[in-house]
């Protein structure tokens, strides 16, 4: 019985169900999508990591190393499990040719490396050890698509060659964030081509469960072993790999719980309009003595059969979509192993999100109970106008929803995008930035290219910034090795979470994961051991770092008086040239004299361009859905207010109003509140939707992060897009209206 | 003869005042009045779907009004009948699946002595028979006049075997003819010993009942008894009963 009663219903409400059941296959499928992308992803990067054996800490290094203090180093130390030093030549990018492409213009670092020998393999597609061969080249899987390379093409490094004869996957450096990039090459090779680069160390050490590893960087740091480079430590390596695949994650997200939100929203709003015009049946079945537990189950029993359909659906749904979408995260890190795993948390995430759904439907029948049999008989016109209201209300907030889930991946989108966007990572505000690292003399090569900078007439303004170690004594008590950039801060900042950058020379900037170690905020102080001295620093700022293992200090320039012969580990120059000058040929003139100059433009470019190849996919996704779901909503209510309206409208034909009249009085009332919603849309997602973003991006590592706001998309297109879409909706919902006749009203079926 | 249904000073906001009557088992009582009297309030808040602001009713030993929503659900389910005017049902479902729908409910609710779907369906059909309506079993209840579907809601309230039928004004919305075949079903149904109370403003109705209440803004103003089998024709009876509602003022 209860199987009829519901398969009638479902025949004679074809439009309300299969629109209550879209809402269900949507919600579901991107939620479990969110899920499924998410679990993939860590559970690749940690299949990978596991399998390249990637070490728990590396230090870079370039020059001699002693490799008796290595040794005696690890014997006093039994937290190392295994250590090993790693070679990488470092190639001139102008001397290497990928198949048709030139690398000149890479503002990556692209060197050589043989195979690890303990630990932190490159492996190849199948994640296994590759087997080299003399004049083979395996070329860094992020480089196959980019430079439209197969197997067999050729690789140039001078005038030698190498056939390239497979991809490899790099667990540390394969995120394109991670600024180097290893192409592995046979042990022959690497001897005989080794006077054309630069060789450079990675010592990496693998290290006991639960040892913890910053106490481990400071006691290596405190030995004074080599450590000229950056050191970095696993968890940063998968935050690098996580974060590009990461932000497509983060819009699906935002688009999934908005469009669950609607979902919810939509399906209670239809579910009350079904129980206002069941009321006369709904009252007869309480006035024969049917309960209300056992009338909550006949409506429950509905929706249950709609959220297994919705629920199937939205389950293939996102199965076919995460292929297209896991492309770029299965090249980079393989397929993910753990496919029970994925599949019983996106089931679980399927649950749960017809649960809500679910819930809230029993939620609305339970305050429906409230009615008695005779109220249910003899409904009133009152509470019908209050639902017409609602009717009103709901496609301002659609419409609102749906502006508000483009705008928001858009402004992500274009704030990434932004050469701003690096300032959030640490990376001053300069045109052109020129790093000196790992090589014998920093400060020596540092004077000479200032002493260049100084006489070039063509720069508008310039600062350096030279990065030392300095012992730092914490509150605690203990003593840690503080990595601070001193220079004048001021004239490229970058953003500041907290106060500003220092501008004396006894202030001091923490970045976020510092300040949060230490436990420090602006106006705390701390004290620096520097040229014998200690010196005290008020803490006057705290930003967000993600280089240089994201635990950074900035500071100004010592006056004299403090003789500083710290060794400096690299110093970094940022640059702006006047504006008739061509960047290009600037840059050009200097990589030729052997600095290593990079336009900040295209290295955002370069860093971001695989996160915002995958980000603007998923704003066409979020755009697509944004706009169906607008004007299938819409359409939906307009249908439904010309229904509700039958009567009135056709008492208005019989007075003779004509369809084209009537139709202009609707047309107005499903519109605007369409336009009421574009503008809610617009506010809310420029203001809440920074909010959002932040928050996510702080777990990411970027904070303090604000909306650049591509004006003409955000205020010109997305609001003609959401406004077309509702406007062709409403225009279609009240072409019923010629349907109704004259006579209708004078047959009494208000 | 044993009282099956007692009402005292039932009240209901400003519409009944002091309302106190009884019905005897096996009797078919008619509560009379004009328009706004009160009439279809009294049989709603007897019949448990309302909740009076004052006075108690009790069907047999079990007082109704002190009973939670849920157990006066249960009570109307397995010991009332009812008949609406305007023939309420699931549009959805066809006159079959309509009849069957509370005694599917009550058999889902015994714990014992459960009907199978099959003798259900026999009760069910037995009853359209009884009514006329068997070959209307598959029809939609769009396609049946409005005799037929009444026919089909005195099926529906018989299917629990009733101890009580409350019938709110069943021949308010049919043609003369139909509402004449209506009421030879209630009087047949009273005859197998239903206890019958109907509201109606139609004399015609009222006069083949035993009594009749006279109400008027919300108080009983008088009582008539018919009498059960009696000498006089159904004319006669209706002739008495104008008489007496004349005198009553209506």
């Amino acid at each position: 019985m209860i199987g009829k009663l519901i398969w009638n219903d479902i025949k004679q409400n074809k439009l309300l169900s299969v629109v209550t059941t879209i809402f269900m296959a949507v919600s579901a499928m991107l939620l479990s999508l969110t899920v499924l992308l998410f679990v993939n992803l860590l559970s690749s990067i940690d299949d990978l990591m596991q399998q390249a054996k990637t070490p728990d800490f590396l230090q870079m290094h370039t020059g001699e190393w002693d490799e008796k203090e290595m040794a005696q180093f690890v014997q006093e130390h039994t937290e190392v499990k295994e250590w090993q030093i790693c070679r990488f030549l470092n190639l001139e990018n102008g001397t290497i040719r990928l198949g048709d492409y030139s690398l000149a213009d890479s503002t990556q670092d692209n060197g050589l490396c043989v195979q690890g020998e303990q630990f932190d393999y490159l492996l190849d597609m199948e994640n296994k050890l590759p087997e080299v061969l003399q004049g083979e080249v395996y070329v860094p899987v992020c480089y196959r698509a980019r430079y439209n390379l197969n197997i067999g093409d050729v690789m140039q490094i001078g005038s030698r060659e190498f056939v390239i004869a497979g991809f490899v996957r790099d667990a540390q450096m394969n995120s394109m964030m991670a600024s180097s990039k290893r192409f592995l090459i046979h042990e022959a090779d690497y001897q005989a081509i080794k006077e054309q680069g630069e060789e450079e160390y990675l010592i990496e050490f693998l290290l006991q469960d639960g040892t913890d590893v910053n106490a481990f960087i400071t006691a290596y740091e405190a030995e004074g072993l080599p450590a000229n480079g950056p050191a970095i430590t696993k968890p940063l390596i998968r935050m690098m790999n996580a974060l590009s695949d990461g932000m497509m994650i983060l819009v699906v997200f935002i688009v999934s719980i908005v469009v669950l939100l609607i979902s919810l929203l939509c399906i209670r709003f239809i579910l009350l309009m079904r129980m206002e015009k069941d009321k006369k049946e709904v009252g007869m079945l309480k006035a024969l003595g049917i309960g209300n537990r056992e009338i909550r189950r006949l409506y429950l029993a509905k929706y249950i059969l709609l959220s297994v359909c919705g629920a199937t659906l939205g389950l293939l749904m996102a199965y076919l979509i995460l292929n297209p979408l896991t492309k770029q995260m299965q090249e980079l890190y393989g397929v993910s192993k753990s496919i029970w795993l994925t599949g019983s948390i996106s089931l679980l995430t399927v649950f749960l999100a017809e649960g809500l759904i679910l819930l809230s439907i029993r939620h609305s029948l339970k305050k429906a109970e409230k009615l008695s049999a005779l109220e249910a008989l003899f409904s009133t016109q009152k509470q019908k106008r209050n639902h017409a209201w609602g009717q009103y209300l709901l496609i301002g907030f659609v419409v609102a929803a749906g502006t508000f889930l483009m705008l928001v991946p858009q402004n992500l989108y274009s704030t990434l995008a932004s050469p701003k966007f690096v300032t959030y990572m640490g990376i001053g505000d300069g045109e052109i930035r020129i790093d000196v690292r790992q090589t014998e003399d920093i400060e020596m090569v540092t004077e000479q290219i200032v002493s260049e900078l100084e006489k070039d007439t063509r720069i508008e303004k310039y600062t350096v910034l030279q990065t030392r170690s300095y012992p730092a004594f914490l509150s605690d008590g203990t003593i840690c090795n503080l990595m601070t950039e001193m220079g004048n801060h001021t004239v490229f900042p970058v953003s500041y979470v907290e106060g500003r950058a220092p501008e004396k020379e006894t202030e001091l900037a923490l970045s976020t994961l510092n300040a949060k170690e230490f436990g420090l905020s602006v106006g705390d102080s701390l004290q620096l051991l520097i040229g014998g001295r200690k010196i005290t620093y008020t803490i006057c700022g705290v930003y967000s770092d993600i280089t240089n293992g994201g635990k950074t200090a900035k500071a100004c320039n010592m006056e004299e008086c403090v003789k500083d012969d710290t060794p400096v580990m690299w110093s970094i120059l940022y640059i702006t040239l006047k504006e008739s000058v061509s960047r290009e040929q600037w840059m050009e003139e200097y990589n030729h004299a052997g600095v290593d100059a990079v336009d900040i433009a295209d290295y955002v470019k370069e860093t971001y361009g695989q996160t915002l190849e995958e980000i603007s996919l998923a704003v066409k996704v979020a755009t697509g859905i944004a706009v169906l779901i607008i004007f299938v909503v819409v359409l939906l209510f307009v249908r439904l207010i010309v229904e509700r309206n039958r009567y009135s409208i056709s008492l208005q034909k019989a007075m003779g109003f004509t369809n084209g009249s009537i139709k202009k009085i609707y047309m107005m009332k499903g519109f605007l509140p369409a336009v009421a919603g574009v503008v809610t849309g617009l506010l809310t997602g420029n203001i809440c939707g920074e909010g959002i973003c932040g928050i996510i991006l702080k777990s990411f590592g970027a904070d303090g992060f604000q909306f650049v706001i591509a004006w003409e998309m955000v205020f010109i297109l997305i609001p003609a897009v959401a406004l077309m879409a509702a406007g062709i909706a409403v225009w279609i919902g009240i072409l019923e209206i010629k349907n109704v006749k004259a006579f209708e009203c004078c047959m009494g079926k208000e | 003869m044993k009282e099956l249904l007692r009402v005292e000073n039932l009240c209901k906001n400003q519409i009944l005042n002091h309302v106190s009557f009884t019905v005897e088992e096996g009797e078919m009582v008619a509560i009379m009045g004009p328009s706004g009297s009160g009439k279809s309030t009294l049989l709603y808040n007897v019949a448990g779907m309302d909740q009076p602001s004052e006075g108690k009713v009790w069907l047999s030993e079990q007082e109704i009004t002190k009973l939670s929503e849920d157990d006066k659900a249960s009570l109307r389910l397995h010991r009332m009948g009812f008949v609406f005017q305007q023939m309420n049902m699931m549009a959805n479902l066809n006159i079959l699946d309509n009849i069957l729908l509370p005694a599917m409910q009550a058999n889902k609710d015994k714990k014992e002595k459960r009907k199978t779907k099959a003798e259900l369906r026999k009760t069910a059909r037995e009853w359209m028979e009884k009514l006329s309506i068997s070959d209307l079993a598959e029809r939609s209840i769009t396609q049946v006049s409005g005799g037929q579907l009444q026919r089909a809601c005195i099926c529906r309230s018989m299917m629990n075997e009733p101890e009580i039928l409350f019938a709110d004004e069943p021949t308010g919305a049919l043609n003369k003819g139909a509402a004449g075949e209506v009421m030879n079903e209630f009087i047949k149904l009273n005859r197998q010993g239903t206890t019958i109370l109907i509201v109606t403003h139609d004399s015609k109705v009222a006069s083949r009942c035993n009594r009749v209440f006279y109400l008027l803004d919300g108080s009983i103003r008088g009582e008539l008894v018919l009498g059960k089998v009696t000498s006089e024709t159904e004319k006669q009876k209706e002739e008495r009963l104008n008489q007496w509602l004349m005198e009553m003022g209506w």
